[in-house]
């Protein structure tokens, strides 16, 4: 129970469509099984359309979330261009691995589209940075089985935008809803060659 | 076992802190002060390892006012200030002896003006929230402001539903925490309430 | 005599001077022009670009005007290379203050910082001073916009408008005419752009001579700073309107 990723409890997930991505998170930050707050988001833009999802230990969640700000803007100003999701993602991998022998307790994924093919991207991390490259789903957080079994079972490859938010959102509320440290609400991203939805999903609030 | 209370309402933040001193089976003092002033705006309060908690309070306390001092007297916001004691309390977890500290910051942003109340653990996990406490305080406190919490309370209010807390907590709570101080955060700055 | 004052940094000459500061500051008076100018909607920063060859091949980017963060941008006269170390300072220190107090770095804070490095190189032995001038524009809900100017020495000043690099006392005699405290950021281009007509060197101005950014607020998005380095077809379109040509013409006759 003093296990460090399921403290604060939170999940999330993200998976490719056709010529799109979707990314989502719950809202759920808890302390052990007390709910303190249900406006916790763990997804994280960076560019027009990459985005970082943390979850974990909330304070590791908070700290990358600003060190990869930090990184992020010095990245923009030095190249006069915005950063790629496949380049966010080793920026990960490499900033995870220099913490190898106290690493932060964090499972990140990271989704979006490249800038110049659109072709959509996404992947996720162990706590220390090594790379699950993945062309259907990404997974994470305190519900990863369910999520896992919700995706598998729901996932079809080239989705539409509108397809992919229905599977998503269905694969993150049904798996949250058997974790006791995940919910309260919930974010979903879609990303399209020409536009970034977000939309907030109310949820059973228990 | 110490309380630490806050509920932030529509013109200000109030925190509420027991005035029991403990260490192992004895009630060390009865009028003890769990709050420092950080700056006009900004209250903390905190619980945790004794010693700790005292330093790790007066400490940030310094460097809030050294921050105003530089920068002609220019005050930290309660966002910033938040902020900043997080990384305290995070880099400070990832250290050989970590502070074990709690705090809930009560502030009253000048700028915007809005109040404030911002909880922090002793990892470095930062929420600002409508109300909360830390400790065992929480388990009760929170489940009646779930209940009773309506937005647009005023201080009046605010207090009232703070009695009704303090009211369950000396029910339910296994030892006497000789009451509590109650200081109220707002546009006029940081004050006691009897 | 002189130059045993003259190899040290440190070192005071018997006059009270410190040769090394002065001289970093006599070099950039040499440099371009770059000029800022302060109104009620935003700031303007206004740089001339000194064309080195034909077949100079950069990538497009400007030479002397910089983005440090969100807020703020600045120009240079001076080293290039000197300044490049420190707008990079200035822009890790910007970030590292948005990351520990979740909020924008105050300009003066900044300029504070970028400061205290370079008066630490005119007493700190074997090194020489940093040869740059900046002219910093920003934007922070504490004084809304705001231009000050730093030099070698490590001393920085809050404008209205001022100048920097070559010919800036003549710079700062014209803006003072005809500087008004109610200038738009429009009338505020053109004032810059006239001031560097008259003190530029060569006769015709275009954009190859030119570097152009301001810094205003979106009307959009309340509180969201715009910065805007002007892409050469503005700055021509600027040179324009304002009549600065018209006037030269007409001198001609």
């Amino acid at each position: 129970m003093s296990d460090p990723s399921s403290i604060n409890g939170g999940s999330a997930v993200a998976m490719v469509g056709k010529d799109c991505i979707a990314i989502a998170c719950d809202l759920r930050l808890g302390n052990q099984s007390l709910g303190l707050a249900n406006n916790f988001e763990k997804i994280f833009q960076f560019g027009d359309k990459t985005f970082l999802g943390l979850t974990g230990l909330a304070s590791d969640v908070t700290t990358l979330s600003e060190v990869f700000r930090f990184k992020n803007n010095l990245y923009k100003l030095r190249e006069e261009r915005q950063i790629e999701p496949k380049t966010l993602a080793n920026l990960v991998s490499s900033t995870l691995y220099e913490k190898r022998f106290g690493p932060y307790f964090i499972g990140p994924i990271v989704a979006g589209l490249d800038s110049k093919t659109s072709k959509p991207f996404i992947c996720g991390f162990d706590l220390i940075g090594c790379i699950d490259f993945a062309k259907d789903f990404i997974v994470s957080g305190t519900a990863t089985d369910q999520l896992y079994g919700m995706c598998e079972s729901l996932y079809e490859p080239n989705l539409e935008p509108e397809d992919l938010f229905e599977t998503i959102s269905q694969a993150l509320l049904n798996a949250v809803d058997r974790d006791a440290l995940s919910g309260w609400g919930a974010i979903v991203y879609v990303v399209t060659k020409d536009k970034v939805v977000k939309r907030v999903l109310r949820t059973r609030q228990d | 076992m110490d309380i630490i209370l806050g509920i932030r309402v529509a013109d200000g933040t109030i925190i509420a802190t027991s005035k029991a001193a403990t260490r192992g089976i004895s009630i060390l003092k009865d009028t003890d002060d769990k709050t420092r002033v950080l700056n006009k705006h900004n209250l903390v309060a905190y619980t945790g390892e004794s010693g700790d908690t005292v330093q790790f309070a007066e400490y940030v306390q310094a460097n809030i006012q050294l921050y105003s001092m530089r920068e002609n007297d220019i005050e930290l916001s309660p966002k910033a200030t938040a902020s900043f004691v997080r990384n305290q309390l995070a880099t400070s977890i990832r250290s050989r002896k970590p502070y074990q500290v709690n705090v809930l910051i009560g502030g009253y942003d000048t700028k915007s003006n809005t109040p404030s109340l911002n909880w922090i653990d002793y990892l470095g996990t930062q929420v600002e929230l409508p109300y909360g406490a830390h400790g065992y305080a929480a388990f009760y406190a929170n489940s009646l402001l779930d209940k009773h919490y309506k937005k647009n309370m005023d201080v009046e209010q605010g207090l009232a539903l703070l009695k009704m807390c303090l009211k369950e907590l000396e029910t339910r709570m296994p030892i006497d925490f000789k009451g509590v101080y109650v200081k109220v955060v707002d546009k006029d700055g940081i004050r006691s309430i009897d | 005599m002189s130059r045993r004052y003259d190899s040290r940094t440190t070192i005071f000459s018997p006059e009270g001077r410190l040769y090394q500061v002065e001289y970093a500051q006599e070099a950039i008076s040499m440099a371009g022009t770059a000029i800022g100018i302060l109104s009620t909607e935003g700031v303007v920063l206004a740089c001339e670009k000194k064309v080195t060859s034909k077949l100079l091949d950069n990538d497009g980017s400007a030479e002397k005007l910089y983005v440090i963060n969100d807020n703020m941008i600045c120009a240079v006269a001076g080293m290039t290379a000197d300044a490049s170390i420190l707008v990079n300072n200035a822009r890790v220190n910007a970030q590292s203050y948005l990351k520990t107090y979740n909020e924008e770095i105050p300009c003066e804070i900044l300029i504070k910082r970028v400061c205290d490095i370079k008066q630490g190189y005119t007493q700190h032995g074997g090194l020489r001073p940093f040869g740059v001038s900046f002219l910093y524009a920003g934007y922070d809900d504490r004084y809304q916009f705001q231009l000050f100017t730093s030099n070698p020495s490590g001393n920085y000043s809050g404008w209205k408008a001022t100048s920097i690099g070559a010919n800036n006392s003549a710079a700062q005699t014209l803006l003072k005419k005809d500087y008004k405290d109610d200038l738009s950021l429009k009338e505020a281009c053109e004032l810059a752009i006239k001031v560097l007509s008259k003190t530029m060197d060569s006769s015709n101005l275009n954009s190859e001579k030119l570097e152009f950014a301001t810094l205003s607020l979106s009307k959009i998005n309340p509180g969201q700073v715009i910065h805007k380095i002007w892409k050469d077809s503005d700055i021509d379109s600027l040179i324009k309107e304002s009549g600065v040509l018209d006037d030269k013409n007409t001198d001609d006759d």
